[in-house]
């Protein structure tokens, strides 16, 4: 899948589909989106790299651990749960925060989008570790 | 609000937390250990808590994320919180024998993160009080338990690819039995439109006043049997255990045998007890059929097994076979020799499993007639494999006897008289291929003369040594005491026939 078209377009595109699953996790909470799907669209994206480029090529310029990433969302997840217990609310209790800006007006800061950046992190990093496993198989 | 009023959430969170956590820092297998152990004994003692409390000030209800009257719930009422005491003390002693005996690669790998996120699936079964998060958590218990099996133990004498062709068994039949479940809860919330249980049970009841009960309702009570007859290897769904079980290392097959397989019974207790009330009077006698075939399918096949794992699987079944019964037979005496079976069979028998692990690391091979005389070179082993013997067969002064007292009994007195005669029957059967098996692995002389040498170096460490003789006090504690066990199980046998104050505390709680 090496060919200049298919290096050329990704290198365009997968920053795109990067920020764009960024604003599919901070959307979440109100509209279309959330943890999942951004985590599975940054996957993609991580994967179209993977397939265009090869694995031993990725590898060679920086060796990501995914299950890593996996560990780490699902402790940040869990410990938003827990934290919700150290303030004397039960597990998973959300609660907001409005701050203003300026240039950006009111902005709601929502304890749930810790959770759902943990979701992001152990889709991510599980669909990476799969895939990656995979492809190292031969 | 106290902290033992989170207990329930605790019980799940923490070791999902300890999951991550653990994957986190693999390669550290002494910190791994050592922290593993802690969380599993703070996780036992955490479910003791949570038992007092329940038996002292009623049912606890916990609302996950404080979502208000329809939000997600966990229920510890007495046999929720029992079966979390019973998995917890099985999974810490699993727990601490499985330090010393899996390898040192299957540590390192993929053991700790995985039995972690076991023992969350296992609690959040038997906490929650939403069908739909049951079946997640039966997901989570399926997935985890399929990556344990792989691993290897010292102890271990099955090939890897058996142990693949065992998984991909195991994978299959349950993605088609959890798919049926699925379809069932489907079929359900169409019904009644929620699915949160207590909820369930009142819209049900009122459908059955009116009369406006839909037929699909017993299809629906049917194949949650099927679900759940498939979890705890009920006869025509039992095939796939004697493959399954052997194959996983000593410690997993603990687990699968003692806490895994009693998944299903718990499903029935708690569901069909709970929403199914109507239809239970067609179930039942279905029911009591079932698990007198599963007795004697599983007696007779253990019989002419000299795999000391199988043959021991095969006593698995045989013995949830008693557990159905009593579960079948259905009245407040029953119900109580049921818990009580299901509670002595789970430490009796992961007791056994745990035993044998070590058993078959001293001898080197898995085939019994290869075995004979290590009442000399580990006298140790040997009276712990003759104390879950005895339990399992139903002698005194285990915990055993009482099992199968109570449910005699309990047999009689609602004259159930043929299905008693069966299972005393096939419980003769029990008791002579496990006293063969003992008498064949430990008494006479050593068979292999030429490995004496080696035997004596293959002995328990102090690791196993405590965990075997901890399990070993529970029975003979349950086999002296065994009121403590009734009083309890009885308590659980009313709650379940009267479901109305778990009711009452689910849907009428107030909501902050």
């Amino acid at each position: 899948m090496t060919t200049l078209i298919a290096k050329t377009v990704s290198k365009a595109c997968v920053p795109i589909i990067i920020l764009f699953s960024i604003s599919l996790l901070l959307a979440g909470h109100n509209y279309p989106g959330g943890g999942f799907i951004g985590g599975v669209m940054f996957a993609s994206a991580i994967s179209l790299l993977y397939i265009v480029f090869g694995l031993k090529y990725i590898d060679s310029l920086y060796r990501y651990r995914w299950d890593k990433w996996f560990a780490a969302g699902l402790m940040l997840a869990t410990l938003t749960g827990i934290g919700a217990m150290v303030f004397r609310y039960n597990f998973l209790r959300s609660t907001y925060l409005t701050v203003s800006l300026p240039l950006l007006g009111d902005i709601k800061l929502i304890s749930t989008t810790l959770f759902d950046l943990g979701v992001y992190l152990v889709v991510t990093g599980s669909l990476l570790f799969v895939f990656k496993t995979m492809g190292e198989d031969e | 609000m106290d902290i033992i009023q989170h207990v329930p959430i605790i019980m799940i969170a923490l070791p999902v937390f300890f999951a991550a956590f653990t994957i986190l820092f693999r390669s550290k297998s002494g910190l791994q250990k050592a922290l593993n152990v802690g969380v599993f004994a703070l996780l036992f003692i955490l479910s003791l808590r949570l038992l007092f409390y329940v038996w002292d000030n009623g049912i606890l209800v916990y609302e996950v994320g404080e979502w208000g009257k329809y939000g997600i719930l966990l229920v510890a009422d007495l046999l929720g919180a029992g079966m979390v005491v019973l998995s917890s003390l099985i999974s810490l002693m699993a727990m601490i024998y499985a330090t010393d005996y899996m390898d040192r690669k299957a540590l390192d790998a993929t053991f700790f993160p995985l039995f972690n996120l076991m023992a969350a699936g296992l609690n959040g079964i038997f906490l929650t009080g939403d069908i739909f998060n049951m079946f997640v958590f039966f997901e989570i218990l399926v997935l985890s338990s399929c990556g344990l099996i792989v691993l290897t133990g010292r102890g271990d004498h099955t090939k890897m690819a058996d142990k693949l062709e065992a998984i991909f068994k195991y994978l299959i039949l349950n993605i088609v039995s959890i798919t049926l479940m699925l379809v069932a809860i489907a079929s359900l919330y169409a019904t009644v439109g929620t699915l949160n249980m207590a909820d369930i049970a009142v819209k049900v009841a009122y459908l059955a006043e009116a009369g406006t009960l839909p037929w699909h309702f017993h299809v629906i009570a049917m194949t949650l049997i099927v679900v759940f007859g498939y979890k705890a290897a009920m006869f025509p769904l039992h095939f796939w255990l004697a493959d399954v079980h052997p194959s996983a290392p000593a410690p997993i097959h603990a687990m699968l045998s003692g806490m895994v397989i009693k998944v299903g019974v718990y499903g029935i207790l708690r569901v069909h007890y709970l929403i199914f009330n109507e239809t239970m009077f067609m179930l039942q006698p279905i029911l009591i059929l079932l698990s007198l075939i599963t007795i004697a399918v599983g007696a007779t096949s253990a019989i002419g097994q000299y795999d000391l794992k199988r043959m021991l699987a095969y006593s698995s079944v045989s013995q949830i076979g008693y557990v159905l019964l009593g579960v079948g037979m259905g009245t407040a005496y029953a119900l109580t020799a049921a818990i009580v079976y299901l509670v002595n069979h789970a430490v009796a028998k992961s007791m056994l499993f745990l035993a044998t692990g070590e058993t078959l690391y001293h001898a080197g091979t898995k085939d019994i007639r290869k075995m004979g005389g290590f009442a000399k070179s580990s006298p140790f082993l040997g009276s712990i494999f003759l104390i879950g013997a005895m339990s399992i067969a139903g002698l005194p002064p285990t915990g055993g006897f009482f099992s199968k007292l109570v449910l005699f009994d309990a047999g009689l007195s609602s004259e159930y008289y043929v299905p008693v005669a069966i299972a005393l029957i096939f419980a003769i059967f029990t008791l002579f291929y496990l006293f063969r098996t003992w008498l064949a692995i430990f008494w006479g002389e050593i068979k292999d003369t030429d490995k004496a040498d080696a035997y004596a170096g293959r002995n328990p460490t102090v690791a196993i040594k405590v965990a075997l003789a901890f399990l070993a006090c529970v029975v003979i504690y349950m086999g002296v005491y065994p009121e403590h066990l009734l009083s309890l199980s009885g308590t659980i046998a009313e709650q379940l026939l009267d479901p109305q104050p778990y009711i009452t505390a689910v849907l009428e709680r107030s909501v902050r």
